[in-house]
């Protein structure tokens, strides 16, 4: 049992981590606390589902939904975000409560236009599941796990072999001399808003594939967890977001397999959270750099 | 980056303020939401026949979670309550007067409800109530309709407080106690399960379930191997289906839990290739659980109050009208709300608009034929007492498989 169990965390990991991605980047550049990027999540398994139903192609569906999502992100960035952190003088907690506001916008936007019902992708995978040993890994889960390993492969390639990433990393770590050496900060920005909306568009297409339900509710929870899993994962590293996904999935798999129901599943997260915070404050994954 | 330690402590406090915002899945949320008014319905007044005087109309109450995240079940019972009063009133309304619904949207917030049960008490002018929420929210308002002198009958929470608020309080379906019990009889006295797993959402509403369960089942001789509670907006089933696939090894399952959780469950134990027999609840009596489960859902068993394969006509029409109407398929708490505004009418017609009367006249109501079945009476308890209906999933759709009537079984106890 215990290794099914472990091959049942990894991949709830992963799901964690592709979650937490899209807002992992744009703390990452612009330290906001994105919690409407569960908002883009809600909004990007819309999308897919409706390109889905349309033309039942799932790539085409994963396409889309990170496309509309990532241009509503540029939209939310240039509109909303910039204009209030180029203010002077503005604390960390007005671009805070204004995603916390675009968030709760957009749930009730989805219920309005979708309906509070239920929406079913209906997918149908040629294979059944492979077992291997007493190991049972189901297909919609191997798709899972080539689709973020996949998505990560491309953020990688992007962050670290393009000028675009090298620009990026360097706004990340210090946005003033980035600027001073020529770097165009605001393309910076809005990298980090088509990437971060599109992930949190994958995150919510693939949990929708996942659990054959879309709803406009479904931002609910991922609003808060992410914050656990982006600040276990060191605040804005990408990488560290991946570890911490992972960390809270087995955590989470192997408390509810050998504790049963001491605690609520979400409390979990937030345990190892303050646990690891109190061992290592830096988060699990900290730059070299800093 | 000095900041950085900053921004953690304003993080740490913000998840706090984030968590209370989202977290409403639970009946009784730890944090209040902002207050808002609540938004009053268009009210659904229709006009009276033309050649007569126009008459006051009679005025109802509802509430339902129209949004957060009941908001299905919001709809649903909302369709209902449109609907009983659009029948009504092509009928000529009761006594000639027009019904007019006043309908508002708790949000399944309990402090929402608080402030609509004021609102329909002192300023909106009802004649009587009907909730269509959940046991949270509706076992709040109650006291303040009991207060007030005006009738309440809730449609399907099960919590035992909402009738125990006092005697103008009404439950149109079976208390879980009952239900709870009636799962009992199917586990162990129809399927004659040894080994049973519970699986339940921690709110009132899976604890009440399983505890009524666990009292039937015990002392009929099975063993309850594994008991697993989890949280109203969890989705993730499988650690809890490989532990019981390969250690446990129950030959039942319990779910008491609604068709979101059910749904996935069903569809994890498929995919992990785990056969054992599913008994539901109420919870899953919704054609959502089809959608989402699809062809895993064969198999599984439910109790419920709505009959599909009843031969009754008013039940037939009603899930006739209902789907022909809204495009969907009715369901049990769309079912139950209906049927506390048939009760209403009824009563309303029966002695007018006399708050006490029309207590009185419900109380006394004995064999009234519903949608859910024969409403045989209230208990002491006030609480429906009618049959449970075991319903199997065969083809896409419920079915019946047996009615539970021994009184013995469907009577509440007294408290």
């Amino acid at each position: 049992m215990l290794s099914q169990q472990i091959v049942n965390g990894i991949m709830i990991g992963s799901v964690y981590a592709l979650t937490a991605m899209g807002a992992t980047l744009i703390y990452g550049i612009l330290r906001i606390l994105d919690i409407a990027n569960a908002g883009a999540y809600a909004v990007g398994a819309y999308a897919g589902w409706y390109m889905y139903s349309v033309t039942e192609n799932i790539l085409l569906a994963f396409v889309f939904a990170m496309l509309f999502t990532g241009i509503i992100g540029v939209l939310v960035q240039k509109f909303i975000y910039f204009p209030i952190i180029s203010k002077p003088n503005v604390i960390a907690i007005v671009p805070l409560i204004t995603s916390v506001g675009l968030f709760t916008l957009t749930g009730d936007m989805l219920r309005l236009i979708f309906g509070p019902n239920v929406k079913n992708m209906n997918m149908t995978f040629k294979i059944n599941a492979v077992e291997i040993g007493n190991v049972r890994i189901s297909a919609e889960w191997i798709f899972i796990v080539l689709l973020t390993a996949t998505l990560f492969f491309v953020l990688w390639f992007i962050l670290n072999k393009t000028k675009l990433g090298l620009a990026w990393r360097a706004t990340a770590a210090d946005t003033e001399i980035a600027k001073t050496m020529g770097v165009n900060v605001h393309i910076s920005m809005a990298l980090s808003y088509v990437l971060g909306y599109g992930f949190a568009a994958a995150a919510g297409t693939m949990v929708g594939v996942l659990y054959n339900s879309i709803y406009p509710t479904m931002g609910d929870i991922p609003s808060y967890k992410m914050l656990a899993i982006i600040v276990l994962g060191g605040l804005g590293n990408p990488l560290g977001t991946v570890v911490a996904g992972i960390v809270i999935g087995l955590s989470e798999t192997l408390v509810s397999a050998y504790f049963g129901s001491i605690m609520p599943r979400d409390v979990i997260a937030f345990v190892v959270l303050i646990i690891v915070l109190l061992v290592k404050p830096s988060g699990l994954v900290t730059r070299k750099n800093t | 980056m000095k900041n950085k330690r900053y921004g953690i402590f304003t993080l740490l406090l913000v998840l706090a303020l984030v968590f209370s915002l989202t977290a409403c899945a639970s009946e009784q949320p730890a944090e209040e939401p902002p207050a808002e008014e609540p938004q009053a319905e268009e009210p659904q007044a229709e006009e009276p026949p033309a050649e007569e005087e126009p008459k006051e109309p009679i005025r109802i109450g509802f509430f339902a979670p129209l949004t957060g995240p009941a908001a299905a079940d919001g709809l649903s019972t909302s369709n209902s309550a449109e609907l009983a009063v659009e029948i009504i009133n092509e009928s000529g309304g009761i006594d000639g007067r027009p019904v007019e619904l006043v309908s508002y949207d708790d949000g399944l917030d309990t402090k929402q409800a608080v402030s609509i049960a004021q609102r329909l008490t002192t300023r909106d002018d009802v004649v009587a109530v009907v909730s269509g929420s959940y046991s949270g929210p509706t076992r709040v308002a109650a006291p303040i309709f009991q207060d007030a002198g005006i009738p309440m009958i809730s449609g399907y929470a099960i919590h035992p407080d909402v009738t125990d608020s006092g005697d103008f309080i009404f439950s149109q379906s079976f208390p879980g106690q009952v239900q709870g019990k009636a799962g009992g009889v199917v586990a162990v006295d129809m399927l004659d399960a040894k080994r049973i797993s519970i699986i339940a959402v921690d709110i009132d509403f899976g604890k009440t379930l399983a505890a009524a369960f666990k009292d039937y089942v015990v002392p009929k001789g099975a063993e309850i191997v594994s008991e697993d509670y989890f949280g109203m907006g969890d989705s993730e089933f499988a650690p809890i289906v490989t532990k019981l696939k390969d250690e446990i090894k129950p030959d039942l399952i319990y779910m008491a839990n609604y068709y979101g959780h059910g749904a996935e469950i069903v569809r994890q134990l498929k995919s992990q290739g785990f056969d054992v027999q599913v008994l539901g609840t109420e919870g899953i009596d919704s054609y959502q659980f089809f959608e989402i489960a699809g062809e895993d859902a064969e198999g599984v068993m439910i109790t419920t109050n709505m009959n599909r394969d009843s031969e009754d006509q008013a039940t037939q029409e009603y899930i006739k009208t209902y789907t022909e109407k809204f495009g969907i398929v009715p369901d049990m708490v769309g079912a139950s709300v209906y049927d506390a505004f048939q009760v209403l009418f009824k009563a309303i017609g029966e002695v007018g608009t006399d708050p006490e009367l029309i207590r009185d006249t419900i109380k006394d109501l004995k064999g009234f034929k519903t949608v859910t079945g024969e409403l045989i009476e209230y208990a002491p308890t006030r609480e429906a007492i009618k049959p449970v209906q075991i319903q199997i999933i065969e083809d896409g759709a419920y079915h019946y498989y047996e009615e539970i009537d021994d009184l013995e079984i469907i009577t509440p106890e007294p408290r």
